[in-house]
């Protein structure tokens, strides 16, 4: 009877004695476990995400010719458009370099597009992040901005070998410097979350007094100041909703609504700066 | 056997049940008592013990000028802070203190002082702190062991500065590059600044710190409470009117651990900004004034422009002034000492004492009117001088015989000499009085003096023991002898005159339309018209092209003025100053302009011409800029170079 009790505990015993000596593993170990979980799942994840892909490509083949066509004309458009946009972007970026050399500025941070598929996004409350497949070996950088044609969707907070994690923008422990468009006061930006059915938020601190929500149907749009070093300048985040006094008496707090993709990205691209692929 | 042990031991039992039953009572007494009783007292003495208070300023309102442009503000001061009461940071400083003892003693070395250790390593996680900081935003900051630990036996709760006053992008570096739960944060506060420096400075006044006053309405006023200082005005607007100005104070109570450091929050109420004030201040003409005084740099002195309708101060200026911004966020022992050397604390144009010379001349030929002694035709001969009780009083020229219009346009000693004699001192001294130079103008102004003089008969028995001579008639006809004024009465007096009556407390603040009807009806000068009218054309002719006073002239105004030099007594000789009063448009007075202008040097001679009229013309142009209603045919432009006789 009591070998039998005994037999019974054993469970706990080896529990206990697991949780114990985790405790006492050094931190590298651990550290280095982890990051093997993340590599080892990692193909995983990717591969699910090729899965997915595959099948939206054999979903997209039921579509009728007539139906591809259409899309095909609609495409053509859009490249039409576009290519007209990189001719604008190419003559205003002409201006851009002709106006810094005429008054003496320092150059803008050049930065290339690393463009990655969504492998999964996690909105729990706690790590609102999205894990992209590019790692490392695709030349990703730790703490590199992400975007998406909508704007900021975060930054890198984790890179792997094939996959990199982005902590995203509507993460409490992401903090931005921001600015009002056509004001050049800086603010702090932080993510305040994602809720069931609604859009994803965040809270702008620092927001001058005199700055007022006049226009429901125009509020203030809020985009990236660049003079944090991280985020190039003028890339939208989202637009505030509400004002309300803020901690010090100076300042004002804004709820910020963000764009509703965040939560259905399925594609991104990384800024990696220029200067560190050429390192 | 059993049975007579119980029973012997049965008796001892009942005294042991009754003892226990004693200790309980008292022990449920004791209970009832602490539980309700005594509870609230308990419950209070727990919530002092384990609760602290923060207290943060509200920001002062904004002082505005009469078209709502601010003219002192608040300016957030980002800094880069550790809150030292942190429980990451509390367990930083220990680590860094066992690690240096642990040093130590594998050194073999006795510690000396335990105290100053914990010190060394305080000092030392910040430092490492900083070493980041620095190495993000590029400077080279470094740490004071000393005031680390003053601030945590001061201000334990509030954050401790590892650098102040970050520019935005230093700012922006910070936050985007330090993690949201890093022990350094990036904390805003709020400094007083003047965006037009030193313009107003006296008028506007400044800010100094004392401990916050804290309002008995408070929420927690039993705890022990930590607070930063309070920003209180010490001088001019921020002074008088620091009551409206004051923002409400924003309070945070706490829980704190046995070591006073922050656990949760308990309640917060958000400091609110204090009222803004709309002040009558027009910052265009007040910038005007300064350039028109900076014209002759190093002099000082007062100018003060008013608006006549509304009795309102439009600029005011004080020279030597000093940069507001300088006494923000302190005033540092050198800023201070280098303004007391300068002696520019005083707001000449409302304390600084002078005698009025030539302008007073208008007060006398008023006197002299009104007491029927002369009229506006009366004439007088000039042949360069007037003897009076054996002394012979001089003119600035020989003017022949001439009337009231010529003698206030040419400033004429000997005819004005001739008028206060026949008027006699007890009607000039009525007349003074009753445009009341005998008394502050009771601007809405903190420290205005009150040692104005107009001599009278009495008053020089009072003082002097001695009887009024003839000779102080003529020295008082002239604006000299014992008679002190301030530029700011002077600007009232002009104002008075302008118009044919008699006004007084002037308003710096912007006045309502109900406030404006409130004000009482001034009384009257008690001048006839067609006799008023002849001292407005002496003030014409004296800003005409042969007049004085030309360097004030504004085209298409007609600029009505007095010009004025008038003498200080000094032991080894005479300063002069020099005066320009002068309203326009004559027609239909607006504005009214006094600037005086201070000789630096002994026996220099210092004309009013010359110094202060340029300096109103630069007021009178950027007033009819704004107001080009008022002119004939349009302002000409302001030009830096002004041409003298």
């Amino acid at each position: 009877m009591p070998k039998k009790r005994l037999f019974s505990i054993k469970p706990f015993a080896v529990l206990i004695a697991v949780i114990v000596f985790w405790i006492f593993v050094p931190i590298a170990i651990k550290a280095t476990l982890r990051s093997a979980f993340y590599e080892f799942q990692a193909p995983l994840s990717a591969s699910a995400s090729y899965i997915r892909e595959l099948q939206n490509f054999w979903a997209a083949r039921l579509k009728s010719k007539s139906e591809l066509y259409e899309t095909g004309k609609d495409l053509a458009h859009l490249n039409a458009t576009y290519e007209l946009k990189i001719l604008e972007n190419q003559a205003l970026k002409q201006e851009v370099e002709r106006l810094e050399t005429l008054l003496g500025l320092p150059s803008r941070p050049d930065y290339n597009y690393e463009i990655a598929r969504v492998v999964s996004r996690d909105f729990n409350s706690w790590w609102q992040h999205l894990e992209i497949r590019k790692g490392s070996i695709h030349g990703i950088p730790l703490g590199a901005p992400v975007v998406f044609s909508g704007g900021v969707v975060g930054r890198v907070r984790e890179v792997h070998k094939y996959t990199s994690t982005v902590e995203l923008l509507s993460n409490s422990h992401l903090r931005m410097a921001v600015i009002i468009e056509g004001d050049n006061r800086p603010m702090s930006f932080r993510g305040s979350g994602f809720k069931i059915f609604r859009s994803p938020t965040g809270l702008a601190e620092y927001v001058p007094a005199d700055i007022k929500l006049t226009d429901p149907d125009n509020p203030p749009r809020i985009i990236t100041s660049g003079m944090g070093g991280v985020f190039p300048a003028g890339i939208h985040i989202g637009y505030i909703t509400r004002l309300k006094p803020g901690a010090s008496g100076m300042f004002q707090d804004g709820d910020i609504v963000l764009d509703n993709r965040l939560s259905n990205l399925t594609e991104v691209a990384v800024l990696v700066p220029t200067e560190e692929l050429e390192q | 056997m059993n049975t007579e042990n119980i029973k012997k031991y049965q008796s001892r039992l009942w005294i042991f049940y009754g003892f226990l039953g004693i200790i309980l009572v008292v022990l449920y007494l004791g209970l009832f008592f602490r539980q309700l009783v005594e509870s609230e007292t308990l419950a209070q003495i727990e919530k002092v013990q384990n609760q602290r208070r923060i207290l943060t300023p509200g920001p002062r309102g904004n002082l505005l000028d009469h078209e709502g442009r601010v003219l002192v503000a608040n300016k957030s001061k980002f800094s880069a802070v550790v809150f030292l009461s942190e429980g990451q940071v509390q367990k930083a400083f220990d680590e860094s203190y066992y690690g240096l003892v642990r040093e130590y003693r594998a050194r073999d070395e006795e510690i000396k002082s335990y105290s100053q250790l914990r010190i060394l390593s305080r000092a030392m996680v910040l430092e490492s702190y900083l070493k980041g900081v620095n190495e993000l935003i590029g400077r080279r900051e470094g740490v004071d062991a000393n005031a680390i630990t003053r601030h945590l036996n001061v201000n334990p709760l509030l954050p401790y500065p590892l650098i102040e006053n970050l520019e935005p992008w230093e700012f922006a570096i910070l936050l985007e590059s330090l993690p949201v739960e890093h022990p350094v944060q990036v904390y805003v506060s709020n400094m007083r600044h003047y965006p037009y420096e030193n313009a107003a400075a006296h008028a506007l006044g400044y800010v100094g710190f004392s401990p916050l006053e804290i309002e008995s309405d408070m929420p927690g006023g039993d705890l022990k409470t930590f607070a930063t200082k309070g920003s209180y005005g010490r001088n001019g607007i921020e002074k008088l009117f620091d009551v409206d100005l004051q923002g409400r104070t924003g309070s945070e109570i706490w829980v704190v651990d046995p070591s006073g450091y922050q656990v949760e929050p308990v309640s917060r109420e958000y400091p609110q900004k204090g009222n803004d004030i709309e002040l009558s201040i027009d910052i265009d003409i007040q910038l005007a004034g300064e350039s028109g005084y900076d014209l002759y740099e190093g002099y000082n002195g007062a100018l003060v422009a008013i608006d006549i309708e509304r009795m309102e101060i439009l600029a005011m200026l004080s020279r030597p002034d000093y940069d507001l911004n300088q006494t923000s966020p302190f005033i540092s022992n050198a800023v201070f000492k280098e303004i007391s050397d300068n002696r520019a604390w005083e707001n000449k144009a409302l304390r600084g004492l002078y005698p009025p010379g030539s302008p007073f001349k208008l007060v006398t030929a008023i006197a002299g009117l009104k007491a029927g002694r002369i009229d506006e035709s009366t004439l007088f001969e000039c042949d360069g001088s007037h003897r009076v009780g054996g002394r012979n009083f001089p003119c600035m020229g020989t003017h022949g015989e001439i009337d009231l219009r010529t003698a206030i346009e040419k400033s004429c000693n000997e005819y004005f000499y001739r008028v206060g004699l026949e008027t006699g001192v007890d009607n000039l001294s009525r007349e003074a009085v009753y445009l009341r130079l005998n008394e502050p103008t009771h601007i809405n102004l903190p420290n205005e003096t009150r040692g104005m003089l107009t001599p009278s008969r009495e008053w020089k028995k009072d003082r002097y023991n001695q009887p009024w001579y003839p000779g102080d008639t003529a020295n008082m006809s002239i604006g000299q002898g014992a008679l002190t004024v301030t530029p700011l009465q002077m600007a009232v007096v002009v104002a008075s005159i302008a118009k044919n009556q008699v006004y007084s407390h002037p308003s710096i603040i912007k006045q309502t339309p109900e406030q404006l009807a409130r004000r009482p009806v001034p009384k009257s000068l008690g001048l006839p018209d067609s006799v008023h009218q002849a001292i407005l054309e002496g003030m014409d002719r004296v800003v005409s092209p042969t007049g004085t006073a030309r360097g004030a002239s504004v085209e298409g105004v007609d600029i009505g003025g007095k010009t004025g030099t008038a003498q200080i007594n000094k032991k080894d000789g005479n300063l002069e100053l020099a005066w320009f009063v002068g309203f326009a448009p004559v027609e239909d007075p607006k504005i009214a302009v006094v600037a005086l202008v201070e000789g630096q040097e002994l026996n220099q001679s210092f004309g009013g011409g010359r110094y202060a009229a340029p300096m109103a013309r630069y007021v009178f142009e950027a007033y009819f800029k704004k107001h080009p209603e008022y002119t004939q045919a349009g302002v000409g432009q302001t030009t830096a170079s002004v041409s003298l006789p």
